[in-house]
């Protein structure tokens, strides 16, 4: 009886497991030994929940309803699911397909298909570094609220008082509430990114909440994670239902919800839809951070990954639509309120302006007696022309604006404010932190592949180090500049590389490493070869379609000219445009 | 000598007006009762007019410390639909001499709930024009309620994390035993060593096609 080392037969390289031959009178057994199996899923439901769990996040809730709002409305739908279509899931599918085959993190998988690819992967992982550092600042920013929540009156609710109880603090009064509450007591935030102030203690101490959650998360590798994801998965489900029987119930939720729908089909000749709806498709399912590989090459060997790709991106696009009707009937609320509260306002501007009894103007007929106050009384309503609002029905606002501010606002005007807060910044949370256990398992996965490395640290230190340092680099943006710092990251930190990265990937799989290599790889995985809809999408259409993509990011970016940021000046006491131009 | 009578009869309300009318010490009030109560509002007429006038000679009584004063002193003109007028209080040791606009806004201020009460009104539909409301006191906390929610939250995780961190390295030491008692058997027969078969959870194991006598792999 002989031991014999085995050799990696794509990598060629000796491994540690080791077979033992035993040869009886008319069968042979071969047992084969490693020191340590690869962990994996303890079962498939737990590889898609992760997967939902990591693309359904913060851009379903606030990227897809302002999109859809900005490109006509019901008729976006159809370049949303054209993309999805040509390029969302075909990318998916072989994101999912190297991490099965290859059974390692990014930079093991490129490197097994071509040593000179070793920096694609890298490339990921450090993308996926700089999205760890920057999101986990918005979960700071939920846990804040959260907190915030438990109060008998919302903190966003009412302005604070001044010095000496006259009137409400101007900064809050020329802006609202809301607005006051994430710029001043939130972020505390400084007149312009050169300004850095010191750190907002409250914002430092979540955010360390934050990551010592996420490393709870994540310390165990996929078995922690496995059984995390039936929750973060799950619940914003249930958030997303009460919310949707809450949201529609509200009076004038249906003015959103229909102005969402009604479908500007004009738009969909403007070619910024249909890149918009690209990109989107795109970022949404998270593609090219490294972390679809890193989950899928957790799985065993025959799972089937065609079916889960199709299903969690369809989960994903689904969520989306569902949650901007959330969105927009929670829209259509806050609009109906702030043009109700507006015309309240005009009517009793006019009422005190002219001293007519009170049951003259009613809110139906204020615009009316606008305009007869106006022929009638020429010089006395100059007087008061000045303070008359124009009623904007819904502007459109997405990302941090929309999810802090405009939500916030909405739910303060909601009876029971306190726990539909508390269940709306939770299910933030929930999303938030699903989506980073994808980007710090992109991390951790390459990482435990290193054999120096996990030999020397056991993986809960690694993982531990790996946490601790994103925590002290993230401490960065819980500055007073630190939003300014946070909009940097958010625009320019993963875009464009991503597409650059996705565009290799596609590459390297079909022409690199060969697609009839890769079909034979899915035949020996799934038991069948893909068909001719897969094949053509990955060698000519979705690479020809983030080619474009890619072109017209650079195009776009060099026409832009200098950087600008809006900057909230506290000393202007309004929101202010301010060129930057130390922004590289 | 008629003239003379009714000159006398008349002079005192003239000129009671145009104290009222004329006067820069005079505060003009505007009330909102059909905004605030809705269908309870109630009508304003003479006797509601008493009852500011018997509230305002009340809030100059406190204020001044003087029980003198009484409704003859607020004289009220201007009166129109809206339910807003002006009024003026005359001091009550001499009918034609007004009390300063700084007095009366003190003695407003320091009564405004107590007439705002009578009135079943508030701040916002009671309003002096050029007196503004003193607002409720912001409330101080010794400890924030957000903190003590995230004290309880962050001290949670900490346990749970301590849990977690101390029951891998009793697992590992547990291993470590076995293996070391191990040792000392027989090589060769292959026996659950605690490590990797038992990484298989107990089942049959694994079929990993990867490393099988099959040749389709090695063409590269």
């Amino acid at each position: 009886l002989a031991f014999h080392q085995l050799t990696n037969p794509i990598l060629g390289n000796p491994t540690d497991r080791l077979s033992l031959q035993i040869e009886l009178k008319d069968i042979t057994i071969i047992i084969i030994m490693s020191k340590e199996a690869r962990p994996s899923w303890d079962s498939p439901m737990q590889f898609v929940l992760a997967c939902v769990s990591y693309a359904v996040g913060l851009g379903n809730v606030w990227r897809f309803p302002y999109l859809c709002q900005m490109h006509g409305g019901g008729g976006f739908l159809i370049p949303y699911l054209l993309m999805l279509i040509l390029e969302g899931i075909p990318l998916f599918y072989i994101e999912l397909a190297i991490g099965q085959k290859m059974r390692l993190g990014s930079i093991g998988a490129w490197m097994a298909i071509s040593p000179y690819l070793g920096g694609l992967g890298i490339a990921s992982v450090v993308t996926s570094m700089y999205l760890c550092l920057y999101y986990n600042v918005i979960n700071a920013w939920s846990f804040w609220y959260l907190f915030h929540s438990f109060q008998s009156v919302l903190p966003w609710a009412e302005c604070p008082v001044n010095a000496n109880r006259t009137g409400y603090l101007e900064e809050c009064e020329v802006a609202s509430p809301t607005q006051y509450f994430f710029y001043r007591e939130t972020l505390n935030i400084s007149s312009s990114i050169d300004e850095n102030g010191g750190l907002h203690m409250g914002q430092a101490l979540c955010l360390l909440l934050a990551w010592i959650i996420v490393y709870l998360f994540i310390v165990r590798g996929v078995k922690s994670t496995g059984v995390v994801v039936y929750f973060t998965a799950t619940f914003p489900y249930v958030v997303l239902i009460i919310y949707l029987i809450r949201g529609v119930t509200l009076h004038g939720a249906w003015n959103g919800v229909k102005y969402m729908f009604t479908p500007k089909l004009e738009q969909l000749v403007n070619p910024q839809t249909w890149i918009n709806a690209a990109t989107q498709i795109f970022f949404s399912l998270g593609l090219g951070f490294g972390s679809l590989i890193a989950f899928s090459s957790y799985n065993h060997h025959n799972n089937d990954f065609e079916k889960q790709a199709v299903i969690i991106s369809l989960i994903n696009s689904g969520t989306s639509v569902f949650a901007s009707i959330v969105t927009f009937s929670i829209y259509g609320f806050k609009a109906t309120f702030n043009y109700e509260s507006c015309l309240e306002r005009m009517r009793l501007l006019c009422l005190n302006a002219f001293d007519l009894s009170e049951e003259s103007i009613s809110a139906g007929n204020v615009t009316e007696w606008i305009h007869y106050l106006n022929i009638t009384h020429p010089e006395s309503f100059a007087a008061i022309a000045s303070k008359i609002e124009h009623l904007l029905f819904v502007q459109a606002v997405e990302g941090t604006g929309l999810a802090f501010i405009v939500y916030s606002e909405a739910i303060k005007n909601m009876p029971l404010s306190q726990l539909w807060s508390v269940l709306y910044f939770i299910m933030l949370l929930l999303l938030g932190m699903g989506s980073m256990l994808g980007n710090v398992t992109a991390i951790i996965t390459p990482l435990a592949d290193i054999k120096l490395l996990s030999r020397s640290l056991s993986s809960e230190s690694i993982n531990g180090l790996v946490c601790l340092l994103c925590l002290l680099l993230g401490f960065g943006f819980t500055s007073r500049s630190g939003n300014y710092w946070f909009t940097i990251f958010n625009e320019y930190a993963a875009t464009l590389s991503l597409l650059f990265i996705v565009f290799l990937e596609v590459i390297s799989v079909c022409y690199v490493y060969g697609l009839r290599r890769f079909e034979r790889d899915i035949e020996d995985m799934l038991g069948h070869r893909p068909n001719w809809y897969w094949k053509v999408m990955w060698a000519a259409v979705s690479p020809l379609l983030l080619f474009s993509l890619f072109i017209f990011y650079i195009i776009n970016y060099i026409q832009g000219g200098t950087p600008t940021y809006q900057a909230w000046d506290k000393d202007l006491v309004r929101s202010a445009l301010e060129s930057n131009k130390n922004v590289k | 000598m008629l003239a003379g009578v009714l000159l006398l009869i008349f002079l005192p309300p003239l000129v009671a007006k145009d104290l009222c009318k004329d006067s820069q010490d005079g505060f003009k009030v505007r009330l909102s009762i059909k905004t605030a109560l809705g269908d309870d509002a109630y009508e304003w007429n003479e006797s509601e007019m008493f009852l500011f006038r018997s509230t305002l000679a009340y809030a100059m009584r406190k204020q001044t410390k003087q029980d003198t004063y009484n409704i003859t002193n607020i004289l009220v003109c201007n009166d129109t639909q809206r339910v807003s007028f002006v009024f003026v209080v005359t001091s009550p040791d001499d009918p034609d001499q007004l009390i300063p606009k700084e007095q009366i806004e003190q003695a407003v201020r320091q009564n405004k709930h107590r007439i705002n009460n009578a009135f079943l009104l508030s701040d916002m539909t009671l309003e002096f024009v050029g007196i503004p409301p003193t607002l409720a006191a912001p409330i101080i906390y010794d400890t924030e309620p957000w903190l003590i929610v995230f004290g309880v939250v962050i001290g949670a995780v900490a346990v749970g994390i301590v849990a977690l961190l101390m029951s891998t390295v009793s697992k590992k030491r547990r291993a470590k035993e076995k293996a070391a008692g191990l040792s000392e058997e027989d090589e060769g027969i292959v026996k659950e060593n605690g490590t990797a078969l038992s990484g298989l959870g107990g089942k049959e194991g694994v079929y990993n096609q990867t490393f099988s006598n099959d040749n389709r792999f090695t063409e590269l």
